[in-house]
């Protein structure tokens, strides 16, 4: 390697300020600055692009209707009612959710009709640096979860720590641990560790190994993800055009006791006013969801699901109605704010 | 290791909190919204969906 000439400026903790330490480590970073790696995401988004083109997490069953109400903009502020009619998979069910949103901090509850309460929080300490709180209480004594998680998104890396059920005392619970580097532009390789403690005697730790390929155009990706106990999860994901993104998803379990497999294939259409997915599964189900925007505060989605095998079929219906609470005036004061804050943020372009 | 009845106590705090917190989070959100928003919203608006 070609010796690189002493540029880094002396680091005023480390006195005197040429020791030898602190010239290879300002070495080390400037040579890992020149390779120019980007930041390979969390380990939760390695496979969001799929996730959001699938519709496994979108579909319902039943009758369904949202009404979200912004109250402001800027911090952002919502409320959201959600009614659900019965369906042969749910119970009727009505949900209260609240959203606020700034800068830093986002805050979002949850009120279900039997009194269940969800909570999220996330609050972003430096532009790196963001601490989340993920809380689930109910009246029934089990179903109550906590999950403390902190993500550090570094320079072409990202370290997550994540803690579920902590219990102070004797330190019970899941805790999980996960890492994804940049190792050439295109190319994330990372792990995760799984560690669980139900009890302060037994505990099991379960090590995942993930990779994750962009292509240099950013059109496709695929992710791996390997347990060495037998379970491997692979993903492709490719975006044919400004309008269709398509994904595919395969799930295998070869572990001694069960094998297993599960592929899915999946479309998104991203028309003007509408957005279209339909999806097939290796089990023999078909499925589409269709979400059709008819003016900017009302849209209809529906939903339907055929499992060919078992002859059965779910349909599902629903509306979501935003309404602002701002009037004319007031919205256009917020539009205004923000785009002043974006100046503020981003210097205006020089003038030549 | 703590003791059995700090470690009680322990247990009776987050049990505490976990109360407080069940009926005291939503009101919270709804409250730092409506403080910090702007423009400062009116009370109807929270209940009617049609203010």
């Amino acid at each position: 390697m070609a010796s690189l000439p002493e540029q880094s400026s002396p680091n005023p903790l480390l006195f005197p300020a040429y020791t030898p330490f602190s010239s290879t480590l300002n070495r080390f970073q400037k040579w890992r600055a020149d390779l120019g790696l980007p930041n390979p995401g969390t380990v939760e988004n390695l496979q969001k692009e799929v996730k959001a083109t699938h519709l496994t997490n979108y579909a319902f069953d039943g009758g369904r209707a949202d009404l979200t109400k912004s109250i402001s903009m800027n911090p952002l502020f919502q409320v959201t009612h959600s009614f659900a009619l019965g369906s042969q998979t749910m119970a009727p069910s009505y949900n209260f959710g609240a959203i606020y949103a700034s800068e830093k901090v986002f805050l979002q509850g949850g009120v279900d009709h039997d009194g269940n309460v969800s909570a999220r929080m996330n609050q972003g300490w430096t532009a790196s640096h963001v601490s989340k709180m993920q809380a689930q209480i109910s009246q029934q004594a089990g179903h109550n979860l906590l999950q403390l998680e902190h993500d550090y998104q570094g320079m072409d890396f990202n370290l997550n720590l994540k803690a579920a059920n902590p219990w102070p005392t004797d330190l019970t619970g899941i805790y999980v641990g996960s890492y994804l580097q940049s190792v050439t532009k295109n190319l994330a390789l990372g792990t995760e560790w799984v560690y669980q403690r139900p009890t302060p005697a037994t505990s099991d730790l379960v090590a995942t190994y993930l990779a994750k390929y962009t292509s240099s155009d950013k059109s496709w990706i695929a992710t791996a993800q390997l347990q060495p106990a037998g379970i491997l999860q692979a993903t492709y994901w490719q975006k044919l055009s400004e309008k269709v993104e398509f994904a595919a998803d395969l799930q295998l379990m070869a572990a001694p006791m069960r094998r297993d497999a599960l592929a899915t294939l999946g479309a998104k259409y991203d028309l003007r006013l509408a957005t279209f997915r339909a999806q097939l599964d290796s089990t023999g189900k078909v499925s589409a969801l269709l979400e059709q925007r008819f003016t900017p505060t009302f849209a209809f989605l529906m939903s339907g699901e055929i499992d060919h095998f078992k002859n059965a079929a779910k349909v599902g219906v629903g509306v979501m109605i935003e309404s602002s609470a701002l009037s004319q005036e007031e919205l256009e004061m917020q539009m205004q704010q923000m785009q002043m804050q974006q100046q503020a943020l981003s210097p205006p372009p020089p003038t030549s | 290791m703590p003791s059995e009845d700090t470690k009680e106590r322990i247990a009776k705090v987050i049990e505490v909190g976990r109360t407080v917190f069940h009926y005291a989070w939503v009101p919270m959100i709804i409250y730092v919204g409506f403080t910090r928003s702007n423009p400062q919203p009116s009370l109807i608006k929270l209940i009617s969906p049609l203010a």
